[in-house]
């Protein structure tokens, strides 16, 4: 284990200098990235907290659910979590430049991917404690607990992670040793085709339940304590959605998950159960335990092995133009390939179309960083078109309205962490090769130009597509459809314009690790401003139309404010578009290259 | 010493080393030339056990790479074109880094890092944050690191690739100086003149197959050539052009 030591004790050499590199920033920086992360968690507590308030006057079924919670809580994170770090292991282990220089050195292939474990386990799950740290803090406040609660969290969710981390490493490796040597495509094709199956076995399953047993007493429950008046909220229609949960709830309480061990291990400890509590937290010691034996004992057997076929795959790939299998492929390249390409995009200009086609390429030729995108939007398109299959277009109007808002915000959610990741570090990961552009008989202008039309067309074909199926599936009124396509080209023009202009503006140019682009100063302001500009753009909307169908409003007022609330998007929308485009200009016209 | 039989390699249909047959001696330094995608990064990289060989048998100090690979990376240092640094490190600590892993002992690993940066004329930067040195200084901090742990194999992939003529002189040097001492050291180069002043034997690689094989007045005598070695290399390379 010399070697695990070695590389732990290289990590806090580079942790103690990154310190020293922290106390090198500007004070502004610092506090403006602090003053984000107090405020993210706050509004999040506060959301949260806001969301056990809603549950609790529900009585019944909202209370039950509180009680579950916790477990469907740690179970969906963990679910998350594995997913997280499958994505972080393929992108940090297989693929970085670190590996073959450890693999020179006299250190066991096992004790590489056990420190690799702990080293994405901290990449995947810093960003998971933002979730948890303002859950268990409106939960704790809410069920009026100890701050000692607070501490059992904390203790629990250290093994937590590393179990969970763990277990995706481990696909990983078992996936890239011996999962058949498909291309990307069909991998995700597969992909997508499980994900449509299990959301119809699952929804099927949950209809059946529904059907069965809860409808009814769902409309009982709404007969019983429905306030009547057409527009108002109903408890039935909230039972109505909250039965949506209680299969996943006896899913997630299942006793052989270690998120129910997490769940109840914390309440016992809280409820000065001792030894419960003690017990469930040592099975969980010991399971991290297992999961790091494994690690070792399969990174030592397999580690190696999975590396050099993702490596002899990647150069197998480079075959002599006279290959048979070369032409074959070539010919089915299709729309990337080929001069396919070029041909469908012959009405751009030459410089327009030898930028997008560059740009597309490179994108797509890389599976590891197109397949984040394609899972989120995919899955939300999943959702999207399921919308019916849960019955949701029956609901009242107020809840049909709230689930379109709340639709937008979660597409605008993932269309801000898509531009942050992909649309800002564009002009940045040119690189070393930038100057081939600052030579070319272009404008910076044009140049920067053509990066935002070609990311808005991106974002207008996902955003529009996706809310129209949204609220296609919901059957919502004409005001709402159009506020709603209305706002995603608003939000698509806002991030675009957003990640476009302030990627031009802190251009790093020797930086070629896109994490650390997006991670340095411009790409937080860009999240920031981004996710600043997502609240104040659909709030104003969804406020309005949930007062007026709660009768708090009238139909005059509804107007008036809709007429205020889009003077108010154009405003906001074409300042975050313009002012960082024209800014960026300046900044590149101003560059030495 | 390093022995290899027969060793192939190929990547799906693409063959990239055939049947490759070689013996380099201790002490030798053996300069390995081929034209771009020849298979000379591919053959070294099978060398260090980064890639498995699809055949053959690859033998370094006597020890079978396939059979102990960890015994035989405790024995070699490999320098790719390209060499991975950690960027938040500063040298001395890359130096302590790489002094935990070879378990080299604290005065030895002192000891060395003060030659190697006088030699090296890196005192200056010795706590400077990696990713702030220039690519010449990087290069020399990876000759030092790799030097450390006393290889007694070397493989160097392109080692003059970006260097000033200072650089060189000192990489030359140390090389030479390392062959007396007893290393046997395996590097690729396109650098003709320098595999005419270096290289006790010189290796010629095409198409994956080892076309021309001895010092450089074998190689002249063989190829009825009193020209420089470029005119055999091209001769040996592209026979029809030559």
């Amino acid at each position: 284990m010399h070697a695990l030591a070695a590389l732990l004790r290289k990590d806090g050499r580079v942790l103690r200098n990154l310190r020293q590199t922290a106390r090198e920033q500007s004070v502004f920086k610092v506090v403006f990235i602090l003053m984000f992360a107090v405020g993210m968690l706050a509004g999040l507590g506060y959301l949260f907290l806001e969301g056990f308030r809603f549950l609790s006057a529900l009585g019944g079924i909202g209370v039950m659910l509180i009680r579950h919670l916790f477990a469907l809580f740690f179970f969906g994170l963990g679910l998350m979590m594995i997913l997280s770090n499958i994505i972080t292991t393929y992108t940090t282990v297989f693929h970085s430049e670190e590996i073959p220089f450890l693999l020179c050195r006299p250190i066991a292939p096992g004790e590489i991917l056990l420190h690799k474990w702990l080293e994405t386990t901290l990449i995947s799950s810093w960003a998971f404690f933002f979730i948890i740290i303002p859950f268990i803090g409106a939960f704790a406040w809410h069920e009026h607990l100890s701050l000692l609660f607070m501490l059992w969290t904390f203790l629990f969710s250290i093994p937590f992670v590393l179990l969970y981390a763990g277990v995706g490493t481990l696909i990983t490796l078992l996936v890239l040793r011996w999962a058949p040597r498909w291309r990307p495509q069909v991998w995700v094709g597969a992909a997508l085709l499980v994900l449509i199956g299990w959301g119809i076995w699952t929804l099927v399953g949950t209809n059946n339940l529904a059907g069965a047993n809860n409808l009814a007493g769902a409309n009982n429950l709404a007969g019983a304590n429905n306030l009547a008046g057409a527009g108002k909220p109903q408890t039935g229609d909230a039972a109505f959605i909250l039965e949506r949960f209680v299969p996943g709830l006896k899913l997630a309480a299942c006793p052989l998950w270690p998120s129910a061990w997490v769940a109840e291990g914390i309440v016992a400890l809280s409820r000065d159960q001792w030894l419960r509590g003690g017990l469930l937290f040592g099975v969980l010691l010991a399971n991290v335990l297992v999961v790091g034996l494994l690690v070792e004992g399969l990174g030592n057997a397999q580690f190696v092995q999975a590396w050099q076929r993702t490596r002899a795959s990647h150069a197998s790939r480079r075959e002599l133009p006279s290959s048979p299998r070369l032409r074959r492929t070539s010919r089915r390249a299709g729309l990337v390939g080929t001069m396919a390409l070029e041909t469908r995009l012959a009405f751009l200009a030459p410089d327009t179309r030898a930028l997008v086609t560059k740009d597309l390429r490179t994108l797509l030729r890389d599976p590891a960083q197109w397949i984040q995108g394609l899972l989120f939007f995919g899955l939300l398109a999943l959702y999207f078109f399921n919308l019916r299959n849960l019955h949701y277009h029956q609901l009242s109007a107020v809840w049909r309205n709230l689930i379109v808002f709340l639709n937008m915000f979660s597409l605008s959610a993932v269309m801000c962490s898509f531009c942050s990741r992909f649309i800002y570090p564009q002009l940045s990961l040119e690189g070393q090769s930038f100057w081939l552009i600052g030579l070319a008989p272009t404008t910076m202008g044009r140049v920067l130009k053509i990066k935002f039309l070609a990311s808005l067309a991106g974002m207008l074909t996902i955003s529009v597509g996706l809310m129209a199926v949204s609220t296609a599936m919901l059957d919502v009124g004409w005001q709402v459809w159009v506020t709603a396509l209305g706002l995603a080209v608003a939000i698509s023009l806002g991030f675009c314009g957003l990640a476009t202009g302030l990627g031009a503006v802190f251009l790093d140019l020797k930086q070629r690790n896109p994490m650390a682009i997006i991670s340095g100063f411009g790409g937080t302001l860009n999240l920031v401003l981004s996710l600043a500009y997502m609240v104040a753009a659909i709030l104003p909307f969804g406020v309005l139309y949930h007062y007026h169908t709660l009768g708090r409003i009238g139909a005059g007022a509804l107007r008036a404010g809709m007429v205020s609330a889009s003077a108010w998007l154009i405003v906001i929308t074409l300042a975050v578009t313009l002012l960082p485009l024209v800014a960026g200009r300046r900044s590149l016209m101003r560059r030495d290259y | 010493m390093i022995e290899i039989e027969h060793l192939t390699k190929n990547f799906g249909n693409l063959l990239a080393v055939k049947d490759l047959s070689l013996t380099i001696p201790r002490g030798e330094l053996f300069c390995f030339l081929g034209p771009n995608g020849a298979g000379k990064t591919t053959t070294i990289k099978i060398l260090c056990g980064l890639l498995k060989p699809s055949g053959g048998t690859i033998r370094i100090q006597g020890i079978d790479l396939q059979a102990d690979p960890a015994a035989v990376r405790r024995l070699i240092g490999y320098i790719p074109d390209t060499p991975f640094l950690y960027e938040r490190l500063t040298p001395v600590e890359f130096f302590q880094f790489i002094g935990d892993l070879y378990q080299v002992p604290a005065a030895r690993v002192q000891a060395t890092r003060e030659r190697f940066f006088a030699l090296f004329a890196m005192d200056e930067y010795a706590r400077t944050l990696i990713k702030d040195l220039s690519h010449g200084y990087r290069q020399r901090l990876i000759y030092a690191a790799t030097f450390l742990h006393q290889p007694e194999v070397l493989f160097i992939d392109e080692p003059f690739v970006g260097l000033d003529p200072f650089s060189i002189r000192l990489i030359h040097d140390l090389l030479r100086q390392a062959a007396r001492a007893g290393t046997t050291i395996f590097l690729t180069t396109h650098i003709l003149a320098f595999a005419e002043q270096l290289a006790d034997r010189i290796g010629i690689i095409a198409g994956g197959r080892l076309v021309g094989l001895g010092t450089l007045a074998e190689l002249k005598a063989r190829s009825s050539m009193q020209g420089p070695l470029e005119d055999i290399f091209l001769r040996l390379t592209r026979p029809e052009e030559a």
